[in-house]
């Protein structure tokens, strides 16, 4: 091969590495470009995903609680008393009788404003692929159900570039335990409420991948983790039921 | 106005001024029913002081008030009834409030496929609608255990059906078979006992090397290549046309004996022997075939040395201070150890020994142990004067005792009245007390404190000599005997007189006086 041949291929092999930069550099942009369709299922769910996640992480620490009020303060966290009594020898009142209603209209409330941006978000990736997107008003709704959170947008959209698409709404699905997590602990209520105290060895015994830690408090206070070992999500709440006091409770 | 007419006016006055003083003072601190307490708490009796400026307080309980009466408060949406619930907290929470136990809350017999839950009419509903079934309900079953047995004889096997223009095929029972058919309205054939890969059935289904769990089943299951799940995963059965054919029983399923943990090819798992269905890798082995193995869920070696099952608990008490004697160290505490998938997991019993930690075991061909905490049932043991009331196991937990195993009591002697002086009736559990602060403990310290009156003679060629009933020598001086009685006594009342800690340091300072008094006669 002649030197003309040698610089050629040196050119060439330039060449190669400047594009493979250039691919790099501007990765998200060509994405666009080459991959002209975009699913929106799949566009809002990893878009909705991790603020789904790291919110049920937050409200599961705090009873269900982004803000609990009538709460113990446990190693810097903040935990919702779900069953409370102030007095000593009686069973607890309970304070949350919804604890997966209201864990759901909590994580409602935070995910509207994220999936409206979603919503947003979407139109903009449509309208940079040269589709005219219209958008009518965005609604969403959060429901917990066996196995999995379940997202609702609801949202009226027409997308139009060679063809018309138009869609009412989309269900996104995330995986996760907390409905059981949240049911087990409605049920540790019911016996806190009831008798002053519960069973969790028999919890634990019934539902394998279950495991519920209790920890009392000096003041008569008892924190439950009701986790599941296979996910690794949890779920933490307060009680304060049947306290037995110190001496024969006569000071408080 | 007459002089006296003034001086009655001004007594009136000031014993109104009295009068309003004194009952705003004992407003204060009075226990009302609050609304809401200064640290958001609803319908708490607590004292006036505590209760949250705005909100409503009277001074009765709270079982007595119209807004904070407790009741059953029922979740119309998950058909969930909790008891225990003040109204305004059920009402403001969108809950339905019953003083009584409503209708609603009446469980009954919810069947859901080939299982089945004891719940209301309401979340049987619920429960039925996330599997897409249609609700059965039977409310004449009155107890979970004649539920579950219901269930329990329903056929299973291979439904044929015809879905898209396809033979295909679903495991479920023969009801479901008859009445819908994958949440349509479709009737298929049913065959009982088969598999859907039986190739007699002529259907799309086939054999595949994949396995699954099912959600309430401990075994590993194989999977057709239609999503059934099939027979117990065995890798030796992978090409056995009999096992993907007719379904084969538990027992008639590899190594039934055994809990097959982390075995590669067996996923006959025993969960009442500490195996289950999980996914292989994280710590568990890997499956011959599939992604699933029978995990080991036992706990090996533990804090005592011991191994036990998934599911076992047990006491640990190994805080300093004797058990069952009323010799407890201070600021130690029971604990209920419990093994779960593998993992020891530690409960503590209620503090300053308000709970014990009890141990049994169910004894079959293997042992199962079974541990709870209980209430220390330790507030009547002074207040009783004979051993039959004291060692009443069934009313308390006390001990009739001389107080120190130094007394020299005969074997004769113990259990008897015959050394009233010594004997008392002392908790087996010392109780824990806020010493540090407060009357209390000073009061439950002060059961403890003693007095023996000796009378003494001094004649007058004579040494002097003394009469009482065991607590001084001859010549007056304290019997050593008596003392450690009454020492044990008084450390067995609860954290009172000599003691040590809970990791055996001893108190750094002398817990008790011996005094004496003479007094001179005739």
């Amino acid at each position: 091969m002649g030197k003309r041949g040698q610089l050629t291929i040196l050119v060439i092999i330039a060449l190669i590495i400047v594009a493979a930069v250039i691919v790099i550099m501007l990765y998200p942009r060509i994405s666009v470009l080459i991959n002209p369709k975009v699913s929106p299922s799949s566009y809002l769910k990893s878009c909705i995903e991790p603020v789904v996640k790291s919110n049920i992480e937050i409200l599961s620490k705090q009873g269900g609680y982004f803000a609990p009020q009538g709460n113990l303060d446990y190693k810097n966290q903040s935990i919702k008393y779900i069953c409370y009594t102030a007095e000593n020898y009686r069973t607890c009142l309970v304070q949350q009788p919804r604890i997966k209603g209201h864990f759901e209209d909590e994580l409602n409330n935070a995910l509207a404003p994220k999936a409206e941006a979603c919503a947003e978000n979407l139109k903009k990736e449509y309208e940079k692929r040269g589709y005219s997107v219209s958008l009518s008003e965005i609604h969403s709704n959060t429901s917990i159900v066996p196995g999995k959170i379940n997202i609702e947008f609801s949202m009226p959209m027409k997308i139009k570039k060679e063809s018309t698409q138009t869609f009412s709404k989309f269900d996104i699905e995330v995986d996760s335990k907390i409905y059981d997590l949240l049911m087990i602990s409605t049920s540790i209520i019911d016996f806190e409420s009831t008798y002053g105290d519960s069973e969790t060895t028999l919890y634990m015994q019934y539902y394998p991948d279950l495991k519920i830690e209790k920890i009392k408090l000096s003041e008569g206070s008892r924190i439950y983790i009701v986790s599941d070992v296979v996910t690794k999500e949890s779920f933490t709440f307060a009680t304060r039921s049947m306290v037995w006091p110190p001496g024969y409770g006569f000071q408080q | 106005m007459t002089s006296k007419k003034l001086i009655m006016f001004a007594m009136i006055f000031l014993a109104g001024i009295l009068m309003t003083n004194l009952s705003s003072a004992a407003g204060v601190n009075a226990t009302v029913c609050c609304e809401k307490t200064i640290t958001n708490l609803y319908c708490q009796n607590v004292p006036a002081n505590q209760c949250s400026p705005n909100s409503k307080q009277v001074p009765t309980a709270c079982e007595s008030t119209s807004y904070c009466k407790p009741g059953t408060c029922f979740d119309s949406n998950e058909g969930i009834c909790l008891d225990n619930t003040p109204q305004l907290v059920c009402n403001a929470n969108k809950g339905i409030w019953n003083e009584n136990h409503p209708q609603q809350c009446e469980l009954g017999c919810c069947v859901l496929g080939d299982q089945a839950a004891f719940v209301s009419l309401v979340r049987c509903k619920k429960l039925s609608s996330f599997l897409g079934l249609q609700t059965n309900f039977n409310k004449e079953i009155k107890d979970e255990v004649q539920c579950i047995q219901s269930v329990r004889n329903e056929d299973k096997g291979a439904c044929v059906y015809e879905f898209e223009g396809e033979k295909t095929c679903k495991i479920i029972t023969r009801k479901e078979c008859n009445e819908n058919v994958n949440k349509t309205d479709v009737v298929g054939e049913f065959f009982k006992g088969k598999l859907c890969s039986a190739e007699e059935l002529g259907t799309k289904c086939g054999p595949t090397k994949q396995t699954t769990c099912i959600p309430g089943r401990e075994e590993v299951y194989f999977v057709d290549s239609c999503g059934n799940p099939s027979n117990i995963y065995d890798a030796t059965k992978l090409n056995d046309k009999d096992y993907w054919s007719n379904i084969k029983d538990k027992t008639k399923s590899c190594n039934p004996k055994s809990t097959n943990a982390n075995s590669a090819s067996c996923g006959n798992c025993n969960y009442l022997e500490g195996s289950f269905c999980r996914k292989s890798g994280n710590g568990n082995a890997r499956a011959s075939y599939g992604n699933y193995v029978c995990a080991d869920l036992n706990c090996k070696n533990t804090e005592n040395g011991k191994s036990y099952k998934h599911g076992e608990s047990w006491c640990v008490y190994d805080d300093k201070g004797q058990l069952g004697v009323g010799k407890n160290a201070v600021g130690s505490r029971f604990y209920k150890h419990i093994c779960i998938n593998g993992e020891e997991v530690l409960e503590q019993c209620a503090d300053f020994r308000q709970e014990e930690c009890i141990e049994s075991s169910i004894k079959t061909s293997v042992t199962f142990s079974q541990a709870g905490c209980r209430v220390n049932r330790w507030r009547e043991c002074t207040s009783q004067s004979s051993k039959l009331d004291c060692e009443n196991t069934d009313k308390r937990d006390c001990l009739w005792t001389y107080g120190s195993e130094e007394v020299p009591v005969t074997e004769a002697a113990k259990g008897q009245a015959s050394l009233p002086q010594f004997i008392a009736c002392i908790p087996k559990n010392a109780p824990g007390i806020k010493f540090w602060e407060g009357e209390e403990a000073k009061s439950i310290c002060s059961q403890g404190n003693s007095q023996c009156i000796a009378t003494c003679e001094k004649g007058l060629f004579s040494d002097k000599k003394c009469k009482a009933d065991g607590c001084v020598d001859d010549k007056g001086n304290a019997d050593p005997f008596w003392t450690a009685s009454k020492l044990g006594i008084c450390t067995s009342l609860g954290d009172c007189g000599d003691n040590i800690n809970w990791i055996g340091t001893a108190g750094y300072k002398q817990s008790y006086t011996i005094n004496s008094k003479s007094k001179k006669s005739g």
